[in-house]
């Protein structure tokens, strides 16, 4: 029988793929960053997993590092957002195909 | 026993609900399959010991941030996903790292486990099952050992978050000094 966190942190590297998929594949901008936002959760996951193969109090840091990572990722969605909104209003549209010139 | 049973239910629901962010059309179906995931993997780690990540994995991702990325979706309102086909040659082409990346991370981690994994089983089960509460996290976050540099990094969080918020006002805001091209007729008298 395969134990917890090896099986989590399979889980951890699909869900990861996935993410990368959504951001590679998608066009709309919404996708991409919520593409990234799934894998930040694939961190954490990992993060947590790891942290349950040390014993006694050596794998807590392990569980705070997610906390770092979840105020980063809440900063990201916050910047990400405005910025989306900034381009929308520009250029009235949110397909990144559309996204090939830096100015206008 | 129990557990793997919780963790196979709450594994099957994150990888579905991660697979119709990837399928979906529109941005609210996305955001939503999101949401699933995020709630999955709080299930996760409370099975893993940590409840307290479990509680912030609610209260911040599926709370507040899924809450800001719903609130722009249903701002912007025409976020239709573009009217490029989902399966042509580029998806295929953007599907080709990820499986690759997918591939080596599972091989790495079935390598370790072929390695390390029964010696580590079986110290685990001589441990207690909680031990991410929040008072032995708010240990390692502030206080007991001299050398974790948690705590500086805690203030430096909070700087970042002061600068992202300060980041985001200026991006979204209209320019001030020159007036909208065309002023919408429903602003009528605010103009």
């Amino acid at each position: 029988m395969i134990f917890l966190p090896t099986q989590s942190l399979i889980l951890a590297g699909v869900l990861f793929a996935i993410g990368l998929a959504t951001v590679l594949v998608k066009r709309n901008l919404f996708f991409v960053l919520m593409g990234v936002e799934l894998m930040l959760n694939a961190a954490n996951l990992s993060f947590v997993a790891w942290s349950r193969t040390f014993t006694g109090s050596a794998g807590l840091d392990g569980q705070v590092a997610p906390l770092f990572s979840i105020a980063v990722a809440a900063a990201e969605a916050c910047v990400g957002l405005a910025m989306l909104l900034a381009i929308f209003r520009s250029k009235e549209t949110l397909d990144t195909d559309r996204f090939d010139r830096m100015k206008e | 026993m129990i557990e793997q049973v919780y963790f196979a239910i709450f594994a099957v629901v994150a990888l579905c609900c991660a697979l119709g962010v990837l399928v979906s059309r529109h941005p609210i179906q996305g955001a939503m399959s999101l949401i699933g995931v995020m709630v999955a993997l709080s299930g996760i780690y409370s099975l893993m010991a940590s409840p307290f990540l479990a509680t912030l994995q609610i209260l911040v991702y599926a709370g507040a941030i899924m809450m800001l990325v719903v609130f722009v979706i249903m701002v912007l309102n025409s976020a239709k996903d573009s009217s490029t086909p989902r399966f042509d040659l580029h998806a295929c082409v953007g599907v080709v790292p990820a499986l690759v990346v997918g591939a080596v991370i599972c091989r790495l981690v079935w390598a370790w486990h072929a390695l390390d994994g029964n010696r580590v089983q079986e110290a685990l089960a001589k441990e207690p099952a909680a031990r991410g509460t929040v008072e032995a996290i708010s240990k390692v976050l502030f206080g007991g050992r001299e050398t974790s540099g948690w705590a500086i990094l805690f203030l430096a969080v909070g700087l970042l978050l002061l600068t992202a918020i300060v980041g985001a006002v200026l991006l979204a805001k209209r320019r001030l000094d020159k007036p909208p091209a065309t002023p919408a007729p429903s602003h009528g008298g605010h103009a």
